[in-house]
């Protein structure tokens, strides 16, 4: 136990975190972020401010953004495909959605960067180990120093968190490309040790709030596809994240009465926070409804990635009324209730009789 | 009896077995090679039990002897091209081909070109070639089907000194988007006889009528012919092609290294005990499918879509195969199913992915190595 880390509160990792209870010294943040509802991370260096101030993150909230009008989606032949490895999307200044390239991975993830004053938040690392294989390391490295230059300030100030919605590879392979990068901080890959690094001590029902400098980013527990998953919601863009427990595809809902409390929970959200999109990790669905089989390199026509509150609170209604376990369509999403490994909704395709 | 035939570098003779079957032998009468005579007058003096049908010093167009006592002599001994960790980095061949012997070719589609990865076979006779299937892909820049086929015909009649030699393009199923898709780089070309995709009009072009499932059809291709026999069952459409030279089953998707989707289950029933009936008056050395989508484990199959298999089933499965898959197939007829065998696993009435990942507990339970395919 390194005393030393603990006193300075910057390099408060999990790992000293979890170790606090045992050596009963309780800083006042770490108490903070431990009381349930707490504002955990809420530490306030001297802040690295750039050569215009610090930016104002709670004026003129929602901050106004765009999705591009297609995002890449595969091609005929993968070894054929030309698009870029990670499709970087500025969503506005301060935010960034990326994707992986299909013929990179069939899973083409959806990746997030959140800019605040002190800290960069990003969200999930995609599905390919090597740089050399998918350079996500570099482009992440690029977006940083564009913002960084634009807004005056120097990159080893920004100090990187790298979280995940959940445990599965396609969302945390990718993180091997960072171990070696300075100021960077990363969320674990266990259960006990994320919550550790939000400091919850109440999952799922705890939310926190993760402080990257003027932006606040709430965090909290979404349990449902897996045990172990976070949903963000951004403060600033008013954008709500859902990972795996619900985007525009197949929702594989492992344990149904966690992932219809999760989706209780985030409709109590709902009724005291305003959300501009729901957002989640992947697309599976075409704009006509047509799915597109689990690991499929092509979808020409694909559904967009961002969802209106409402298609939320249709599949809300929708799952109220599912007893069983079977895949239902909500005329947005499939919500495959507990069905195993019946990962698709097709049929043998040349059936006759 | 195999003749030992002992070759003298000093006088050039192969003494022993001049001395033991004279030349005056009937020619196949003793032999246990399967390809060329070595008695036959294209060889030159001295070279015996070679398989090259190459003149030393050809006079004239070389025609080949097919007939054979037992499979003609060939082997798959290379890996087959099983894409990579990044489809998009992929830097095989966009076909591979492996010359099985010098008449017969099998050619693979990437993976990184289109995950089905289909095998298409090449076989040429004296007066003619034919292309069995032609692959998932119609774009000539992603999938150069007619480029290496016509570079393979134009070097097999060079070796034959041959002008040209007319090309046949049969399907194992005229409406696999797996196997005929690439057919359409072929329809200018000259002498060239596609067989068309319908039903009806391809049965006619095989010599079937009406009653097309009990008949039986036959493309002589010059001293090479190839049965063409009906086997419906995972298409409605389905033929089988029996080459009586390797003594191969070509069978496209009805039984294969991979999870057999059966779109009929009686046909299929049907179809696989005609081909046991078939291997019951023929010799067949393997059953050669379209597709490998096992594991090189028992009764583990890689997914639908997958981009790499790096630890993938060989192609060539043995003709008991048969005997296991129609004793299986029997079992499910009207009964969603899936069954997990070491080489093959059959779909009935599911979901493609059904059980995907999985196997049967009656089979050795081993981890497939995952480090293997790691992204």
């Amino acid at each position: 136990m390194d005393l030393k880390s603990l006193v300075n509160l910057k390099s408060l990792d999990r790992r000293t975190f979890l170790s606090l209870p045992v050596v009963s010294v309780v800083l006042p943040a770490v108490a903070a972020a431990m009381a349930p509802e707490a504002e955990a991370m809420r530490v306030v260096p001297t802040a690295p401010v750039g050569a215009n101030g610090p930016i104002n993150f709670t004026a003129g909230v929602p901050a106004p953004g765009s999705f591009p009008a297609r995002w890449i989606c595969g091609s005929p032949s993968c070894m054929d495909n030309h698009d870029p490895p990670i499709q970087v999307h500025w969503y506005n200044e301060h935010t960034v959605f990326m994707r992986q390239n299909k013929a990179y991975s069939f899973e083409a993830p959806f990746l997030h960067l959140y800019f605040g004053n002190e800290r960069i938040l990003m969200i999930d690392q995609g599905y390919t180990q090597l740089r050399t294989d998918w350079p996500l390391r570099d482009v992440v490295d690029g977006c940083i120093a564009e913002w960084c230059a634009k807004h005056g300030r120097k990159v080893e100030d920004m100090e990187l968190l790298l979280a995940f919605t959940h445990l599965h590879d396609d969302h945390y392979v990718g993180i091997n490309q960072f171990y070696d990068r300075p100021n960077t901080r990363y969320m674990g890959q266990t259960h006990e040790e994320m919550i550790g690094f939000w400091g919850m001590t109440n999952y799922p029902e705890q939310r926190v709030t993760l402080d990257l400098g003027g932006r606040d980013v709430l965090v909290w527990g979404n349990p449902g596809h897996v045990f172990s998953e976070f949903a963000y919601y951004d403060t600033y863009t008013q954008i709500l994240h859902t990972g795996d427990m619900f985007y525009r595809g197949r929702c594989y809902i492992s344990f149904w009465d966690k992932w219809f409390t999760s989706l209780k929970r985030l409709m109590a959200f709902l009724e005291d926070h305003p959300v501009t999109w729901v957002v989640g990790c992947h697309v599976e669905i075409s704009r006509t409804g047509q799915d597109y089989p689990y690991g499929i390199t092509y979808q020409p026509d694909e559904a967009p990635m961002h969802m209106e509150v409402g298609v939320l609170k249709h599949a809300y209604e929708v799952a109220k009324t599912i007893t069983k376990p079977g895949i239902y369509f909500t005329g947005s999403v499939f919500l495959c209730n507990e069905t195993r490994n019946a990962t698709t909704v097709d049929r043998i395709a040349y059936a006759y009789e | 009896m195999v003749p030992i035939h002992i070759y003298d570098a000093a006088s050039g003779e192969n003494s022993q077995a001049a001395a033991a079957s004279p030349c005056s032998a009937p020619p196949f009468a003793e032999k246990d090679y399967g390809n060329g005579d070595p008695d036959a007058p294209y060889n030159p003096p001295g070279a015996r039990n070679t398989d090259s049908c190459l003149a030393l010093k050809p006079t004239g167009e070389v025609v080949h002897d097919y007939a054979t006592k037992g499979p003609a002599p060939g082997d798959v001994v290379f890996r087959w091209i099983h894409g990579s960790v990044c489809a998009a980095k992929n830097t095989d061949p966009r076909i591979q081909v492996v010359a099985y012997n010098e008449d017969t070719y099998i050619l693979r589609e990437n993976p990184c070109v289109n995950w089905e990865a289909p095998f298409t076979y090449l076989l040429f006779g004296n007066h003619g070639a034919l292309l069995i299937d032609t692959g998932a892909t119609p774009e000539a820049s992603y999938y150069p089907l007619r480029v290496t086929v016509d570079a393979i015909v134009s070097r097999w009649c060079g070796i034959r000194r041959k002008k040209s030699v007319p090309l046949t393009i049969v399907l194992t199923s005229g409406e696999n988007v797996a196997q005929n898709q690439g057919i359409l780089q072929f329809t200018d070309r000259a002498q060239t006889s596609l067989s068309p995709l319908e039903l009806g009009p391809r049965m006619k072009f095989h010599g079937l009528g009406t009653s097309w499932k009990q008949g039986l059809g036959r493309i002589d291709l010059g001293g090479r012919v190839v049965e063409v026999i009906p086997t419906p069952g995972t298409h409605k459409d389905g033929l089988t092609f029996y080459d009586s030279y390797t003594c191969h089953l070509f069978t496209g998707d009805l039984l294969y290294a991979g999870r057999v989707e059966i779109a009929n289950d009686r046909d299929y029933v049907v179809s696989l005990e005609r081909l046991r009936q078939w291997k019951q008056s023929h010799p067949v050395k393997w059953v050669m499918g379209g597709h490998v989508e096992m594991m090189f484990l028992p009764g583990r199959g890689y997914p639908r879509f997958s981009t790499n298999r790096p630890f993938e089933h060989v192609l060539q499965l043995k003709a008991e195969t048969i005997d296991e898959a129609a004793e299986h197939a029997r079992g499910i007829v009207g009964k969603p199913a899936v069954v997990f065998r070491t080489d093959f696993i059959l779909l009935n009435r599911v979901s493609p992915d059904e059980k995907v990942y999985q196997s049967a507990p009656d089979l050795p339970q081993i981890p497939d190595p995952y480090w293997l395919s790691l992204q």
